[in-house]
């Protein structure tokens, strides 16, 4: 079966004043459709930068990288943009709803800005916010939301243009336990429903939801653990 | 969403900045709108002014189109020429001089003199009483409102008046005039004293033996340029010019000022404009740099990104530059008001006159000033770095 994410000896170096950082060195990774991957690693081990260069927002110093079969690693700007639009969704740690607009809304951006119809789009939104348990939040601002549910309505909004791969970077961070066991049961539903699913985190215990995880170290995959 | 929304509510969530930026752009618009009304104002007044006495060539003996120069002889005979000519439809001779009314225990009034004998058109609105007659025991005289009050008789009422011809003369003896009526005279200022009487009557008090006058008022028929050439034609030793020949002229001399002061203040005012558009955008983007590069996490393209960035700017000027039309449109009748009390301003002149092309321009530098004051946030936006950004801000 082939693939959804094939890493060829990933390498990430970023010129610094006092010399070249090596955030990774030659990782190799594959990744199939619908597999659930954490990666987890101490501070500075390189995680964050593998995930924005699996979500083509980073491009590598070396190294190939295909999505679904398709050499991306030297895409232009623009294509790389695309492909985020339609095929990936990001989560992040702080969330970054823009806090002008309301759950709805911030769940409505992505679809508008792939051309989806209006009543597709408001179909769309009012599924997703039920799906992350935020339907009656659809007129709320940000700030009127709990970190938990302001993760949610991020989810939601990941999730905005069906994307094939789902990243998310700490996105329990900024949450409490029993908001950050919610979310990761999100997540698992996610996964379950089909979407691949990476995540980075610090957090064990939703390292361990996963199929299959990854430990970092100074840029290198330490070791690989599958779930028994 | 429509991008147009989305650049609304990324305004509108920083209320006070964006209120405070329309503000400055209103204040910067209207000094600009103002400034253009300047830059033209005397000139399409002055040639309304020009239309509006109802003659559209002027023929004088020199190149001079102003009264005062070497007078026209046989002006009578010329002007008879003149009006048989295809495409005029009248020609009346003017003279000047100025002049005094003496009344006994009163100081003496100084006045501005025309003759000029009444055709189908005259350089005059008459208000109240009659206009100029034939008589010359004594001769009528129209004057001006402000003559009147100062004068103050009736209509009816004789006054008497001596003539300044020519300032190589000896003076005149007075002569008595009947004022019969109350004109308008469109080059008065405020103040101005003046009156108007036929041009055999001025002759007379001159004591002049020369048919001569200032110059001869034209009224085409076909056009001002036909006339102006058929004129030419028929005598090349005087000197026809169209309205807008003298404006023509003015504007590259007598208010070629007016147009450098408006183009220095054009040019800082939109400097002014550009850096608080420049620095109200950059400082939004720098305050959102995160929250952007989420969204080129998301798919948004650099374009797009970038869009927003202008979008923002132009409502922000759009809504600035609508503001600053009224505001710019009072300040100018402010403005007007203040420097039409210089001496010698006719009263129907003004500094700021409005035409459309100033409202085009207005709205043509404002948009340019946006495009260019945007440029800098716009490319901040474009080159972020996604992933550093991202990563900056959760380190941070």
């Amino acid at each position: 079966m082939e693939p959804l994410i094939e890493a060829r000896s990933l390498g990430k170096v970023f010129p610094m004043g006092g010399g070249p950082v090596h955030a990774l060195r030659d990782i190799s990774v594959q990744i199939a459709a619908g597999e659930y991957l954490t990666i987890r690693g101490p501070s500075g081990c390189g995680k964050s930068t593998l995930l924005h260069i699996l979500g083509c927002v980073d491009t590598p110093s070396s190294g190939t990288l295909r999505f679904d079969g398709r050499d991306v690693s030297a895409l232009p700007d623009h294509a790389r943009s695309d492909l985020r639009l339609r095929s990936i969704g990001f989560v992040f740690q702080r969330f970054f709803l823009l806090p002008m607009l309301t759950a709805a809304e911030n769940v409505d951006v992505p679809q508008a800005e792939a051309g989806v119809s209006r009543a597709d789009r408001k179909r769309r939104t009012a599924e997703l916010l039920d799906y992350v348990g935020l339907g009656h939040r659809a007129g709320h601002r940000p700030s009127q939301l709990s970190g938990g549910e302001a993760q949610r309505v991020a989810i939601a909004r990941a999730l905005a243009n069906r994307p094939r791969l789902l990243l998310a970077d700490e996105p329990t961070g900024e949450l409490d336990r029993a908001n950050g066991e919610h979310i990761a049961e999100l997540l698992d539903r996610v996964q379950a429903d089909g979407t691949t699913v990476v995540v980075v985190t610090h957090d064990a215990a939703l390292a361990e939801r996963a199929g299959r995880r990854l430990v970092m170290r100074d840029g290198l995959i330490e070791r690989e653990e599958h779930a028994r | 969403m429509r991008a147009l929304i989305f650049a609304v509510r990324s305004l509108v969530r920083q209320p006070g900045r964006t209120a405070l930026g329309i503000i400055g752009i209103a204040a910067v618009g209207a000094l600009l709108f103002d400034m253009l009304l300047l830059s033209r104002g005397l000139v399409v007044s002055f040639r309304d002014l020009l239309d509006s006495v109802g003659f559209d060539v002027r023929v004088t003996a020199t190149d001079s189109p102003l009264p005062g120069g070497i007078r026209l002889t046989d002006a009578t005979g010329a002007a008879a020429q003149i009006a048989r000519l295809p495409g005029v439809a009248e020609a009346v001779p003017m003279r000047t001089a100025t002049g005094e009314v003496w009344q006994t225990g009163r100081p003496v009034i100084g006045l501005m003199l025309t003759g000029m004998d009444p055709g189908a058109r005259r350089p005059w609105t008459l208000i109240t009483g009659a206009d100029l007659g034939p008589s010359l025991a004594p001769p009528d005289l129209v004057v001006n409102q402000s003559l009147m009050d100062e004068v103050g008789g009736a209509l009816g009422s004789e006054v008497t008046l001596r003539t300044g011809c020519d300032s190589s003369r000896a003076a005149l003896a007075p002569r008595t005039f009947r004022i019969v009526g109350i004109a308008q005279f469109p080059f008065d200022d405020e103040a101005q004293r003046t009156a108007v009487m036929t041009r055999t009557a001025l002759r007379e008090a001159c004591g002049d033996d020369k048919d001569e006058a200032d110059m001869l008022m034209v009224a085409s028929s076909g056009g001002a340029g036909a006339a102006v050439a058929a004129i030419r034609a028929a005598r090349p030793d005087l000197v026809p010019v169209t309205n807008e020949q003298i404006v023509a002229r003015m504007q590259t001399q007598g208010f070629t000022y007016f147009r450098q002061i408006s183009a220095v203040l054009s040019t800082i005012t939109l400097l002014f404009g550009f850096l608080l558009i420049t620095v109200l955008l950059t400082v939004s983007v720098n305050q959102r740099l995160a929250e952007i590069a989420a969204l080129r996490a998301l798919g948004f393209s650099r374009g797009r990104a970038a869009a927003d960035v202008l979008l923002q700017g132009a409502m922000l000027v759009g809504a600035g530059g609508i503001l600053a039309l009224p505001l710019g449109f009072a300040l100018s009748l402010w403005l007007d008001q203040i420097l039409k009390a210089m001496p010698g301003i006719p009263a129907s002149m003004h500094f700021f006159v409005f035409e459309p092309r100033a409202l085009v321009l207005h709205a043509a530098l404002l948009v340019t000033t946006a495009l260019l004051a945007s440029a800098y946030p716009m490319w901040l936006v474009a080159r972020l770095p996604i992933a550093t950004t991202l990563r900056n801000e959760v380190v941070g």
